[in-house]
């Protein structure tokens, strides 16, 4: 009677969320893909692959694969590996200082990328990085020791953006183990780091790897890191190649770039096909079943402190000092290393003059909207679909699965344009609905993907239980399927809705007076390099982006323990 | 010749009659259409459009669209039937090929007469107002008067190795097109623009994407000096910049204006157009903004600016821009 394996016909259900799914993504790629064949630089032309020739002909562009395969592998592998450690010591162990811990795992989430890469370059410039001028004072170093203009420097910040999406798959998939595995271990006499790593680890093999897949996928279509820390080093990946493309030239050709484009979206398509293949036996990762479950807590014994230090120690470097340096350039009149002059001058002009611009006021009141609004409906969505992608294990739900990846996977300096050249063939151009709706289906993604690790590791039995006993469809995913993925939900709902507080590549091209954003009005003060003005609305942006992390945490915990 | 003068005077008083009945008549026209969209990629205009309010009760509502946003957006919406905007502000290149695809309408504004021949179309359709100046800028913390160049050779010295900020000459199209006005209006020879360039890269200068980003750098002293934008110097005020009083000219991409062929509110645009252009409008757009404008005497509040030269680049085709991207590239690397 199980719902799996393959069935050979698309069942009604499925076919409706893929149809829903696919109005919602296909129609802007697809626009780009036309204007990719097209003569010209508008969506439909004649017929040419002209576009092709050229780019995928270019000289540079096996380096910059290159330096494109390290960025976005290397961002990945780290953002992962420290969202595995954080996680565990937050969900999994006794350690002091949780809620702390977890906000700051997820505060990179809610800060402009732009924003959050700018800080890192006043913090590690080799000219005079304040933690560069810092090191070389007190170690009496001649040299800088870090050049964040480099390789290394774009993995360090990228990964660190990256840690919430990685941190927010992993923590719910910890917190859904069935702790009695692991006690197994040990009953068996394995050490606690045997169990961690022949029993804890490959439980949580599939929130790992859609850990992994989403940072690279993400990764290869990030701009703010590569533009700002990539270009000065001379370190070019595939999204600063497209701006070459089009910021190369008064007509810019977005076809010439979505022919880049349609690279990364079928690499991304590559990626969620291999990762729905290593997942495919589901049921070896069930750890919630009809016995009951609890992820037991872990004593840390004597290591309970020094790890608390350390971890506090790397997040005040990574995390804290970035943010702090936001706080004080929005402070200072104009951008300048800390100094006793800087101190005397500080000045709250900054923050008055965000606080009363009547744009930047109407712009937080629309992407509040949008990210509550956006955020709610996106993961009710969401909820659906990636029940579809676990249970129903069928050639549909492998295409609902491709299909939901598809905005998301295109360079989000391109995705925007082709958002465009499809809504303003809709009643919905310039008004707030076409950014709703934009949002919605290119970062479903963020929804689904903590949502589907999360419903791999609840066993069927129980629906079947419902089943059983009487319950339909609804009742049995409203009463048994929903409050078993609460962790999931929260953690979706959260990613999407400072997604949406602080999205940027669609609003730039979408928004219009009356439905202007807070990213918008940010790029708007970047593109001047009025960094004061940046730093206060970024912060405003976090408040906002914590009090709903905290609320929907608190949400999730209350609905919890009712449960 | 008594007898003439009261005939005069008459004929004064009809035609100032008709001007102004012309002109109030635009007004109540654009008053009944009520508002006027403007899309631009100019900073920070909103007292312009405050101002207009105040002055006409027309509400004029601006759209900031990226340079590289702007094409895209405006041929999306023009070829859809949908375009928004009623009055188009961008570089000139970008409103040529505009012009071309019959986006624009000519307009001769009344106001246009006070600037100089070279900036109205003969086409009647665009109106240059201005040049997006660019020069040497520096941090006068850092770098004093005396140090700073002279001559745009200058910054080929080695003393500046490791302290120049520019937006990268590979991909952005309006420093490629300022390098190579400075081949065709400042240097004497090919073989010293050569030299110019050459000597610049053994520098090393820091590259950004656009112009937009580099007075921060010069800013925080990571690099002190720049080829930028003196217009910063007014919007990062009080940051310690100065621009480098050069004995050549300075160059820059015009800025011009025009009516949009489909435009919802034609009147209210030809009202926004004139007041755009008057010596009011222009003020403030050098006070605000620190533009450089072509309205006669109407300077930034930079101190010497006034005494520069200012002139305008021409307009490279997208063939030109592609070679001198791929010679730049060989140059500078990247």
């Amino acid at each position: 009677m199980r719902m799996s394996g393959l069935r050979p016909r698309i069942s009604p259900l499925t076919f409706t969320f893929v149809l829903i799914v696919g109005c919602l993504t296909v129609g802007p790629v697809l626009m780009l893909i036309l204007g990719s064949f097209s003569r010209g630089i508008g969506a439909f032309g004649v017929f040419t692959v002209e576009k092709y020739i050229r780019v995928y002909t270019d000289p540079s562009l096996p380096k910059i694969l290159l330096n494109t395969a390290a960025f976005t592998v290397g961002s990945s592998l780290f953002a992962t590996a420290l969202a595995l450690i954080l996680a565990y010591l937050n969900v999994r162990t006794d350690i002091p200082l949780k809620g702390l811990f977890h906000l700051i795992s997820i505060t990179p989430m809610m800060i402009p990328h732009i924003v959050f890469a700018t800080s890192w370059v006043l913090l590690l410039n080799p000219s005079n990085g304040i933690l560069n001028l810092l090191l070389r004072e007190v170690l009496g170093l001649k040299s800088s020791p870090f050049d964040i203009y480099s390789l290394g420097g774009m993995i360090l910040v990228e990964g660190l953006l990256d840690l919430p999406i990685a941190y927010l798959i992993i923590a719910p998939a910890m917190a859904s183990f069935d702790a009695a595995l692991e006690e197994a271990a040990w009953v068996s006499g394995g050490s606690k780091f045997r169990a961690l790593r022949r029993v804890t680890f490959p439980i949580l093999r599939p929130a790992i790897l859609a850990s992994l897949a989403l940072v690279i996928v993400r990764s290869l279509a990030a701009f703010a890191v590569p533009s700002v820390i990539g270009m000065p080093g001379r370190v070019y990946v595939l999204t600063t190649y497209i701006y070459r493309l089009i910021s190369l030239g008064f007509m810019p050709d977005y076809g010439r770039a979505a022919a880049v484009g349609v690279s990364v979206l079928v690499t991304s398509t590559v990626l969620v096909y291999v990762y729905r293949r290593l997942t495919a036996r589901s049921e070896r990762y069930v750890t919630i079943s009809a016995r009951g479950y609890k992820p037991a807590i872990i004593g840390l014994g004597r290591w309970r402190y020094p790890l608390s230090f350390l971890t506090s120690l790397l997040f005040l470097v990574l995390i804290v000092i970035p943010v702090l340096v936001l706080l004080y350039v929005s402070l200072i009149p104009y951008v300048m290393p800390p100094s006793a002059k800087a101190f005397s001058m500080m000045t709250l002009k900054h923050w008055n003059y965000v606080l009363h611009d009547p744009l930047s006021l109407r712009a937080l009141r629309n992407s509040v909207f949008l990210a509550l609004v956006g955020a709610t409906l996106g993961i009710l969505l969401s909820t659906f679909v990636s029940y579809i992608i676990v249970r129903v294990k069928s050639a549909g739900s492998a295409l609902l699965e491709s299909l939901a990846f598809f905005s998301f996977s295109f360079p989000g300096l391109v995705i925007g344009i082709g958002f465009m050249w499809f809504f303003v063939r809709t009643p919905l151009y310039a008004t707030i609905w076409a950014l709703l709706i934009g949002y919605i289906a290119t970062y479903l993604p963020y929804g689904i993907r903590p949502l589907t690790s999360t419903f791999i590791q609840i066993s069927e039995d129980l629906e079947e239980a419902s089943k059983v006993a009487g319950g339909g469809f609804l009742y049995t995913f409203r009463r048994i399927v929903v409050p078993l993925a609460i962790p999931g939900i929260v953690s979706g709902w959260i990613l999407m809705a400072s997604m949406f507080l602080r999205e940027l590549s669609l609003s730039a091209v979408l928004s219009r007076p009356g439905t202007e954003v807070l990213a918008v009005q940010i790029l708007r003060f970047a593109d001047d390099s009025l960094w004061g003005q940046v730093s206060a609305l970024g912060i405003v942006m976090i408040a906002l982006s914590t009090t709903m992390v905290t609320l929907a945490t608190l949400v999730g915990k209350h609905i919890g323990k009712s449960k | 010749m008594k007898r003439w003068v009261p005939a005069l005077v008459g004929l004064l008083m009809c035609l100032s009659f008709v001007a102004f009945s012309h002109g109030d008549e635009l007004l109540q026209k654009a008053l009944q259409e009520g508002k006027v969209v403007f899309y631009a990629n100019i900073t920070a205009v909103e007292p312009i459009m405050e101002a207009f309010y105040e002055k006409y009760g027309v509400v004029a509502e601006y759209t900031r669209i990226s340079t590289s946003k702007y094409l895209p957006t405006v041929l999306t919406e023009f070829g859809a039937g949908k375009l928004l905007a009623d009055v188009l502000q961008a570089p000139v290149p970008i409103l040529e090929i505009l012009k071309k695809q019959g986006v624009l309408a000519p307009y001769t504004s009344p106001v246009a007469s006070a600037y100089p021949e070279w900036t109205m179309d003969p086409d009647g359709i665009i109106q240059i107002f201005g040049i997006e100046y660019v020069g040497i800028i520096y941090n006068k913390d850092v770098i004093s008067p005396e140090e700073a160049p002279k001559r745009y050779q200058d910054l080929t010295d080695p003393k500046w190795y490791g302290k120049i900020v520019m937006p990268n000459p590979t991909s952005h199209a309006t420093t490629i097109s300022w390098l190579i006005g400075l081949k065709e209006k400042v240097f004497e020879t090919e073989d010293e623009w050569w030299d110019f360039l050459q000597g610049l890269a053994a520098n090393e200068p820091l590259f950004v994407k656009s112009f937009g980003p580099t007075p921060g750098p010069i800013e925080t002293g990571e690099r002190p000096i720049g080829i930028s934008m003196p217009k910063y110097i007014i919007t990062h005020a009080p940051a310690p910049l100065d621009w480098a009083r050069l004995e050549q000219p300075l160059l820059g991409t015009p800025r011009g204006i025009a009516l949009s062929s489909v435009a919802a509110h034609p009147n209210a645009a030809k009202l926004f157009i004139d007041y755009w252009l008057s010596e009011e409008a222009m003020k403030l757009l050098v006070t605000n903004v620190g533009e450089y404008v072509l309205y006669p005497g109407v300077y930034p509040p930079i101190e010497g600016i006034k005494d520069a030269t200012v002139l305008p680049v021409r307009t490279l085709s997208e063939e030109e821009l592609e070679y001198w991207a791929e010679k730049f590239r060989e140059i500078f690397g990247g």
